[in-house]
């Protein structure tokens, strides 16, 4: 009994010794007497190769930061995670948060306004991209700094068109412009091949809308006061969800459903040829030129007939400050968000990623001329950001609880392409988010007393 | 006598004695209580922090509004419940959730128990057989996300090119309310076989051999045999595999979030997956933490009727 004791025992403090020796090599050797700015975000493939260069040239840079990126998973659920451990150790000193998220990060109280290091050092912002500063402000104060930022276009195979000798689609493409080359896709190629895809993603829905001039939520989007209804059964979204609907039933256009998995079969079915045109993300565009050997086209977001378009916001996430952490270290974290956004490293960005270069000296970058060259189409996004005049209905909808309403238009969005009635549909999910906000609203104002 | 009587107390005096050095006390009864409170007290302690205490949690905060930061704000009393029972989309959220259990359920255990059945036949490569049916077992959820995602592909899969091929009309398997449900019955099956074939072939080898001989020897025909002998000497162990399916089923969040994410309309839109949709991404707390309650409810109402219903055929 005595030695099994005295073996165990002995055991136990060999498997202790190991444990704390393991722990204190992996602190020294992680020993750094630099700050540590520990970084959140949320990109995948080529963004993530791209932004963990960035940080390590910005740590071999200088010796007073160090930047560790840790990567949080999609963009809803860090949005959560970034919330819920605020005023902890392990939260974040800068972080991602994607667009929709911007008014419930702000109303958390949680950040330091970017403004501050602006003022402070007298940056000059008139560089940045205009709509995109436009999109993560309020009332004039720049509450956080445009990082990846897309827009959305819609991609053709020219290849693809040519060999069925159809005329591409005008660079400002209205719904009927689609409608034809879609419809002639699909009949000269025996049904064979899907003219347009346009996957179930509120973020589409909502940039129909604002390049229709509608406004989603009163209060001109939230950028007067806060929201206190929605409207998803205006005239632009009616006559948006007649055009997808009728398509569908009559074969030209593809549903590929939502989530995920969507994107992923849509991409799949342009990169094998089998779908002709497809709305998404200006950030796709080097995906797709990798993936296939056809020549891509690209034109403006559609709009409605017989209306001039408004101009679509822009897509993706910025850049936050926490406020949980020393002024030293939010200082360090506002100098990585400077690195990112010299000209030099936002066009190597657009290069690496599809998303655009927000600085305007990008432009002259070499390595950007030299994708131009060899991409004339790789413009079109860029060239669609900066024709587009900030107004209230196109610099995005600051309202709290916009996941919600991407559920609930995409569930709205399913029935119309299953075929239900599309007042019915709307309605119904327009009701939904009004219940939502009134009840948000009242849970989060007594909050702020 | 004395000696008698006094050897035996002896003994146990020394005893305790012996351990009284080890312990702290000298009273037998709080010994019990000391070991009592060693032993189960860490587990109790954890059991309180990780379940007792976020349970108790959860029906609290069924009770409120929570505001964007998680924090419950406004008491509402039974609002939640209500509005989630005049909800449409709830209720068809528990509709969907019952056929997809009870056709989760009933499939995995029957094409798991035919395969069972066939896998104790000896013959030539039984056991590359045996290994392929128990074979799912080891692939992840993702894993199998993406092979059943590249089988129902609408423009390139597997299953859209044989309809192709076969002049058929392809299924949207995915995008089509009916067959969205269809199409993750099917892989949800196909990830529970490899656990109910093992369970089940575990089962068969130890039904008795005897009772198929003295069968045989009766001139029984097989089906007879199959439903006389086998299933009643391995009901204990369909009832455990039909209780976890159908508690595992409840709980299905993998397939669906990487498959359908929910959709289209709500068809695929489990409990759990609408649990974890308007906790965490819609930061709606409160309302998350309803349908938790109701969804214990639900689980436990089950099992309850199983231990009642079933349980009384099986023979043990």
């Amino acid at each position: 009994m005595k030695r099994k004791r005295t073996i165990f025992a002995a055991l136990v403090i060999i498997f202790l010794a190991i444990i704390g020796f393991t722990f204190s090599q992996k602190s020294s050797a992680k020993a750094d007497s630099r700050i540590k700015i520990v970084f959140w975000h949320e990109m995948t493939g080529p963004g993530q190769v791209q932004l963990n260069k960035f940080v390590k040239e910005f740590n071999d840079s200088q010796n007073k930061y160090v930047v560790v990126p840790q990567f949080e998973g999609n963009y809803n659920e860090a949005v959560q995670k970034i919330l819920n451990t605020h005023g902890t150790s392990t939260s974040p000193a800068l972080f991602q948060s994607m667009d929709i998220s911007t008014s419930q990060i702000y109303n958390s109280g949680y950040t330091t306004p970017v403004q501050k290091f602006i003022d402070k050092e007298g940056y000059d912002t008139s560089k940045i991209s205009a709509v995109a500063r436009a999109f993560y402000s309020k009332n004039g104060t720049q509450l956080s700094m445009p990082f990846n930022t897309s827009q959305p276009v819609l991609y053709y195979n020219a290849t693809l068109l040519k060999k069925y000798g159809i005329t591409p689609p005008p660079v400002n493409p209205s719904y009927s412009d689609i409608t034809r080359v879609a419809t002639e896709l699909y009949q000269k190629s025996g049904k064979k091949v899907k003219g347009l895809s346009v996957e179930i993603y509120g973020w589409l829905f909502e940039q129909f809308l604002a390049n229709g001039g509608e406004s989603l939520a009163n209060n001109e989007d939230g950028h007067s006061g806060v929201p206190t209804s929605v409207n998803f059964s205006g005239t632009v979204a009616t006559k948006t969800m007649k055009w997808l609907q009728e398509n569908i039933k009559s074969g030209a256009f593809m549903n590929f459903g939502a989530g995920s998995s969507a994107s992923a079969n849509e991409m799949a079915a342009f990169l094998s040829g089998k779908l002709g045109m497809f709305l998404q993300s200006s950030a796709d565009i080097s995906q797709l030129t990798a993936g296939t050997k056809d020549k891509l086209g690209i034109t403006y977001y559609p709009h409605a007939d017989g209306q001039k378009s408004n101009g679509v916001s822009i897509g993706g996430a910025s850049l936050w400050i926490s406020n949980d952490k020393s002024s030293e270290v939010q200082q360090g974290a506002w100098n990585f968000i400077k690195f990112l956004m010299n000209a030099k490293n936002q066009a190597t960005w657009q290069v690496a990623t599809g998303y655009l270069a927000l600085n305007k000296d990008s432009q002259d970058e070499p390595v950007l001329k030299k994708l131009y060259k060899s991409q004339p189409e790789a413009k079109v996004p860029g060239q669609q950001l900066r024709r587009t005049k900030p107004n209230n209905t196109n610099s995005g909808i600051f309202m709290q609880g916009l996941i919600q309403e991407r559920t609930l238009t995409q569930t709205a969005m399913e029935q119309i392409y299953n075929g239900s009635n599309i007042k019915n549909s709307l309605v119904e999910a327009q009701k939904a988010m009004n219940s939502y906000i009134t009840s948000n609203n009242l849970a989060n104002k007594v909050n702020q007393k | 006598m004395e000696t008698q009587a006094k050897n035996p107390n002896f003994n146990i005096a020394s005893k305790k004695k012996k351990s009284a050095e080890l312990s702290l006390g000298y009273n037998p009864y709080a010994k019990d209580k000391l070991y009592a409170v060693l032993f189960l007290g860490p587990s109790l302690l954890i059991l309180a922090l990780f379940v007792f205490y976020p349970m108790l949690r959860t029906i609290y905060l069924s009770f409120f509004l929570t505001n964007n930061l998680g924090k419950p704000t406004v008491f509402v009393g039974l609002k939640n419940y209500f509005a989630l029972f005049s909800s449409n989309a709830y209720i068809n959220s528990l509709i969907a959730t019952l056929v997809y259990v009870i056709a989760v359920s009933i499939f995995t255990i029957a094409i798991g128990l035919v395969l069972a059945q066939a896998a104790t036949k000896k013959v030539a490569g039984i056991n590359f057989f045996r290994t392929i049916f128990s074979a799912t077992m080891g692939v992840s959820v993702s894993v199998a996300a993406i092979f059943w995602l590249f089988i129902f592909n609408p423009s390139v899969g597997l299953l859209s090119q044989l309809f192709t091929a076969l002049n058929l009309t392809p299924i949207n398997w995915l995008t089509e309310p009916g067959w969205a449900m269809t199409a993750i019955v099917i892989s949800t099956v196909w990830m529970n076989l490899g656990f109910t074939f093992l369970i089940f072939f575990g089962a068969l080898q130890s039904v008795p051999y005897t009772l198929y001989e003295a069968a045989q020897i009766e001139g029984v025909s097989k089906s007879y045999q199959f439903f006389h002998i086998t299933l009643p000497m391995i009901s204990p162990t369909i009832f455990f595999v039909s209780i976890i399916t159908l508690i595992e089923s409840f709980k299905s969040f993998g397939l669906i979030d990487l498959m359908t994410a929910g959709g289209p309309n709500n068809a695929t839109n489990l409990l759990v997956y609408r649990i974890y949709q308007d906790a965490f991404l819609n930061g709606n707390y409160g309302l998350a933490s309803t349908e938790s309650v109701i969804l214990a409810v639900i689980i436990a109402l089950f099992t309850f009727i199983q231990f009642k219903v079933l349980e009384k055929r099986v023979t043990y």
